[in-house]
C-alpha cells in the first residue's frame, strides 16, 4: 500500500491449549504510515509487548496478517529492547557489526554504525565494552543498533523505562530529534501515558483484552511543552479515556463474580 | 556520563605470551610457596626424628625424582601416558560435548542421559579401569576406553550447564536482526560456552589423568602408573612419592602454563570490566 510501512489485519494471539486459551491479542488491525511515530499504551498484561514480539517474528500468532512493506535495500525491522541486550564480550563497534544484514557489505555497514553512533551522541566509544558504559549510554547503543540496519519499521519496547527520569527525558528529546532527522517509522510501546503523548503523532490504547480501545491522532505542535494548555488538555483527555477503560474492566469483573455466585 | 572508566589504565596483556608470562609470574612470586616450604620442613624434621628408614625425607624423594628426570625415565613414561590421555580425553571431550549440547538443548535428551551421567559421575574410576583392562587387555585400547567412560560425564554436565546459560534475550535479539547462523555460533554461542568449555577441560583432564594412571597400575606394561606399580612391588616408598611429586608438577605446569593463560586470554573483556569497578 502506498505510504504505508506496516499493515496489521485481524491479528489474534492466544496462549494455552485450544478450548482453554487465554486471548492476548484480539483482532488487532491498524496501518502505520511511513515516517510516523506511533505510541502504543496499555495496562500491564494488555499484550503490548506480545504485540511487538509478534511483529518481530519472535512469537507465532493464531490468525490474521502482518505485512511489512520493505524494499530490497532495507531491512524489515530494528528492535530496541527494554534492556540494551548487547553482547558483553564484543566492543561497541563489533556489537553493531554483529547485526549487519546480509545484503549490506561490511564497509557500508561500518560507515552506518559510525554515523548512527554519532547521531545518538556516542562518538569515541567504538572500542569500549558495554560494561564500560552507563545504562543510558548502553541504551543509546541499542538505539544506534536499531537504526544502523536502516529498517522499514523500528520497534521500541519501553526503551527508557529502566533509566532514571532525568536521563529518560534527555533520551526522549534525542529520540524525537533522530526521528525527525531520519524519517524512520517507529512503533513505540510504553506504559507511561505522558511519554506516549509527548512522543507520538498517534496513540493506540489497548484494553485488558488485547483489543484496541482507542486510536487517537495527536496533532499537538512540536516541540511539546508539558506546561502548555493544549498539552495538558490533551493529556487529561487521554487519562480520562484510560480511566473509562479501567472502569469498564471493573464492571466486567463485578459481573463475572456475580455470575459465579449465581 | 563520567561513570566511564579511563581506559588509559594499563590493561592486562592481550597476547597469549603476555598471559603466559603473567601466569608464571603469579606462580613463582606467590606466597603459597611458604605453605609448601612449611610442609617440607615439617616432613623433613619428622622423618629425621622418626628415623625408621621406611619413611623417606623430602630430600630423598626429591633426589629420586631428580634421578627419574635425568635418566629420561620420567619423560619417556610421561610421553607414553600422555598419548593415552590425549587420545582418550579428546574423544571424551567430543562425546561429552555432543551429549552436553543434546542435554542442554532438548528436554527429551536431558532426561534420556540424566541417569547415565549421574552414574558416570559417581562411579569409582577403579571400576572403569578394571573393566577395561579385563575387556581390552594390555595395550592402548584399555586406558583410552577407560578415560572416555570416566571423563565424558564431567564434560557433559559442564557443557549442558553452558548451553542452558546462553542468554535467551540475546538469541531473540539475534533472531530479530536475522543474524546468520555462522556469525551466531561464532560470536554468541561459543563465547557464551567458553567458560564452561574451559571448566570441562580442567575437570575432565584431571579425571583422565587419574584413570590413566589407575589403568596402567592394573594393566599396563608402561606409563607412569606402571612405574608406580614397579616401585610399589619392591615396596620402594620414596619411588612412589617421587612419582606423586612429578605427577603434581605436570598437573601444575598444565594448569599455569596452559589452562589459566587460556582462561585469561578468552576473558580479556572481563578484565576491562574490572577496571571500571
Amino acid at each position: 500500500m502506498e505510504g504505508t510501512a506496516i499493515s496489521i489485519r485481524n491479528l489474534v494471539k492466544s496462549y494455552g491449549d485450544p478450548g482453554r486459551e487465554l486471548l492476548v491479542l484480539d483482532r488487532i488491525s491498524f496501518d502505520v504510515a511511513i515516517s510516523s511515530l506511533v505510541t502504543i499504551v496499555g495496562p500491564s498484561g494488555s499484550g503490548k509487548s506480545t504485540l511487538l514480539n509478534v511483529l518481530a517474528g519472535l512469537e507465532a500468532f493464531k490468525s490474521g496478517s502482518v505485512e511489512i512493506y520493505s524494499n530490497n535495500s532495507s531491512s524489515k525491522l530494528g528492535y530496541v529492547f527494554q534492556s540494551p541486550r548487547l553482547l558483553p564480550w564484543l566492543n561497541i563497534e563489533d556489537n553493531l557489526m554483529f547485526v549487519r544484514p546480509e545484503h549490506v557489505d561490511k564497509a557500508l555497514h561500518k560507515e552506518r554504525t559510525q554515523r548512527y553512533l554519532k547521531m545518538v551522541g556516542l562518538k569515541n566509544v567504538g572500542h569500549k565494552y558495554p560494561h564500560q558504559l552507563s545504562g543510558g549510554m548502553q541504551q543509546r547503543v541499542g538505539i544506534a543498533r536499531g537504526l544502523c540496519v536502516e529498517p522499514t519499521v523500528l520497534l521500541m519496547d519501553e526503551p527508557f523505562s529502566h533509566l532514571d527520569e532525568i536521563t529518560a527525558e534527555q533520551m526522549r528529546a534525542e529520540l524525537l530529534r533522530i526521528w525527525q532527522e531520519t524519517k524512520r517509522t517507529i512503533i513505540f510501546i510504553t506504559h507511561d501515558m505522558q511519554e506516549a503523548v509527548q512522543l507520538g503523532d498517534r496513540l493506540i490504547m489497548l484494553d485488558y483484552h488485547g483489543h484496541i480501545f482507542e486510536d487517537i491522532k495527536i496533532d499537538l505542535p512540536r516541540p511539546r511543552d508539558f506546561t502548555e494548555r493544549a498539552f495538558v488538555d490533551f493529556y487529561a483527555d487521554v487519562v480520562r479515556r484510560f480511566h473509562q477503560m479501567q472502569a469498564r474492566r471493573t464492571e466486567e469483573i463485578g459481573e463475572s463474580e456475580i455470575g459465579v455466585t449465581n | 556520563m563520567s561513570l566511564v572508566a579511563d581506559t588509559s589504565v594499563p590493561a592486562s596483556p592481550s597476547t597469549w605470551a603476555g598471559q603466559l608470562a603473567e601466569s608464571l609470574r603469579g606462580v613463582f612470586l606467590h606466597r603459597r610457596w611458604i605453605t609448601f616450604l612449611v610442609i617440607g620442613v615439617v616432613w623433613q624434621v619428622t622423618a629425621m626424628i622418626a628415623n625408621i628408614g621406611l619413611f623417606p625425607t623430602p630430600a630423598t624423594v626429591i633426589a629420586v625424582s631428580w634421578q627419574y628426570v635425568i635418566t629420561g625415565l620420567f619423560f619417556s613414561e610421561l610421553g607414553i601416558s600422555m598419548i593415552r590421555i590425549i587420545l582418550g580425553f579428546s574423544a571424551a571431550l567430543l562425546l561429552g560435548t555432543i551429549v552436553g549440547i543434546l542435554m542442554g538443548s532438548w528436554r527429551f535428551w536431558d532426561e534420556f542421559f540424566q541417569d547415565f551421567v549421574i552414574l558416570g559421575l559417581s562411579m569409582p574410576a577403579l571400576i572403569y579401569a578394571l573393566l577395561c583392562v579385563m575387556v581390552f587387555g594390555l595395550g592402548l585400547t584399555a586406558p583410552v576406553m577407560a578415560i572416555i567412560l570416566g571423563a565424558y560425564p564431567f564434560v557433559a554436565v559442564n557443557i549442558r550447564e553452558g548451553v542452558k546459560s546462553i542468554d535467551k534475550e540475546l538469541l531473540d535479539m539475534s533472531h530479530v536482526y536475522a543474524v546468520d547462523r555462522w556469525r551466531l555460533v561464532r560470536q554468541l554461542i561459543l563465547p557464551s560456552l567458553l567458560p564452561f568449555i574451559l571448566a570441562a577441560i580442567r575437570v575432565g583432564f584431571t579425571v583422565a589423568w587419574k584413570i590413566s594412571v589407575l589403568t596402567e597400575v592394573f594393566g599396563g606394561d608402561s606409563g607412569i602408573g606402571y612405574q608406580i606399580r614397579v616401585d610399589f612391588a619392591s615396596f620402594k616408598m620414596r619411588g612412589v612419592l617421587a612419582w606423586g611429586i612429578l605427577f603434581g608438577m605436570v598437573m601444575l605446569t598444565i594448569e599455569y602454563g596452559l589452562l589459566l593463560p587460556a582462561e585469561r586470554h578468552f576473558a580479556r573483556w572481563r578484565a576491562k570490566v574490572k577496571e571500571v569497578i
